[in-house]
């Protein structure tokens, strides 16, 4: 069977300590039997690991942060996409999908296919949204508190027992024993990703993981369940394994079915010893642990391309459980020159 | 006491359970114990194969077999009905 040929463009290629999905999305690609993929990397940094490594993308182009505004960033994709046509865009930051998601008919009118959640679908898992969440779609989760200014830490004492996570709106997470290092973690997180810092009720437990795709219509297209088992000081998984716990597959099947989730997601959850488990936060798109599902049998950026593109997609009910992925960090050696290409061109 | 279904035991003593992920390593007696369960074997048929095969009095055999069931629960290897159900 020939391939069909396509050109996706990808963002997320920080294969850094704190990884974006885009290498592994990329990697998963590439191992389509049915598509012979030209890939674009769309990078906002010059020094992101995926510009630099073989075999990895076809071209690359820098892209304004989505900060600058939205127009901005949709402009340059469409300018991309004049000189180098991108038939599907798969976004992997949370801080960029709002701005693809609020352009998704714009995209598609110049030929863009993208496979994201709706704006509603995305705003209403926000992490300070999230008790509201669990009780619409009927999913345990641990009790919050919104901080909106540091007066309020003092509030913590009264509504939590110590310790308690604090959390940014899109990223980072720290345990917190006491309202002097809440104090710390909120300044730190408020500096660097806004307001509110979330604090949330600490779950004792162990983090298990769900990745899934929905179809927009309520179907589970792909879910295989992971337990990180090496994580490092970011709190991101070095390693992990997949698990056969059909408790996990029905939370997150239940929640696309409720919610007709539309693209990829990461379901984080805390298991207690009880056995019961707990929504800690919803990640709205495929996490950088993808290639791990692939290994396990579910293609789930391929099958994310297909249904971009309009194409049926048959659910993938098994995987191997027991499956597992160890990270590595590599030393590039890069010449100067093609440094400077990015750094001066913004494309290499 | 059953071993559970999603636990895997390898002749090398290496016991994963693909429901929680855990996995452990156990000496070639607790492998021996780990099989007899998960064959399904009542408590005094194991204790009559350990005192057949090793120099062990009751006593010790009881402790040591209660001491380990305990330990595999805990792990989530074994389930139970009854919490003090050994058989």
């Amino acid at each position: 069977m020939s391939k069909t040929k396509i050109t996706i463009a990808v963002t997320g290629l920080n294969n850094t300590d704190n990884p974006g999905p885009g290498v592994p999305v990329i990697r998963s690609l590439k191992d389509s039997e049915e598509f012979d993929i030209r890939i674009i990397g769309l990078v906002y940094e010059t020094l992101e690991p995926g510009i630099y490594m073989e075999g990895l993308c076809d071209k690359i182009f820098q892209i304004p942060y989505p900060s600058t505004g939205s127009d901005e960033l949709i402009d340059r994709i469409e300018e991309i996409h004049r000189r180098d046509p991108i038939d599907v865009l798969i976004p992997n930051f949370d801080a960029e999908l709002f701005s693809f998601m609020k352009n998704e008919e714009r995209l598609l009118r110049s030929g863009i296919h993208t496979f994201l959640p709706t704006i509603k679908q995305f705003q209403e898992r926000d992490k300070d949204k999230l008790p509201e969440y669990g009780e619409k779609y009927g999913i345990s989760v641990p009790a919050s508190l919104n901080l909106g200014s540091q007066n309020q830490i003092s509030e913590i004492k009264d509504k939590f027992k110590y310790p308690v996570m604090v959390k940014g709106k899109f990223y980072d997470a720290y345990m917190a024993y006491n309202s002097e290092q809440v104090k710390q973690a909120f300044n730190k997180i408020s500096s660097k990703w806004g307001l509110p810092v979330i604090i949330q009720e600490f779950v004792k437990g162990t983090e298990v993981n769900v990745i899934a795709l929905g179809d927009g219509q309520g179907n589970t297209i792909a879910a295989v369940p992971m337990r990180k088992q090496y994580i490092t000081d970011k709190g991101k998984a070095w390693g992990g394994i997949t698990l056969s716990d059909d408790k996990m597959l029905e939370i997150t099947r239940n929640l696309i079915r409720q919610t007709k989730w539309k693209g990829g997601m990461e379901l984080e959850l805390i298991k207690t010893v009880k056995g019961e488990y707990y929504l800690i936060e919803i990640n709205p798109r495929i996490p950088a642990w993808v290639y791990l599902a692939v290994g396990a049998g579910q293609n789930i950026p391929e099958a994310l391309v297909k249904l971009a593109l309009g194409q049926e997609v048959a659910p993938m009910e098994s995987y191997a459980f027991g499956k597992m992925f160890v990270r590595y960090s590599y030393d590039i050696i890069v010449d100067l020159e093609k440094f400077e290409t990015i750094a001066m061109n913004g494309e290499i | 006491m059953k071993i559970t279904d999603e636990v895997r035991i390898s002749d090398n003593g290496f016991v994963f359970n693909s429901k929680t992920g855990d996995s452990f390593n156990v000496n070639p007696t607790g492998l021996e114990l780990t099989k007899l369960i998960a064959q399904g074997q009542d408590f005094d048929t194991i204790k009559n194969m350990f005192l057949e095969k090793y120099e062990l009095d009751d006593l010790t055999f009881e402790k040591d077999f209660y001491e380990f069931c305990a330990l595999i629960k805990f792990h989530q290897i074994t389930t139970t009905e009854d919490p003090l159900d050994f058989k």
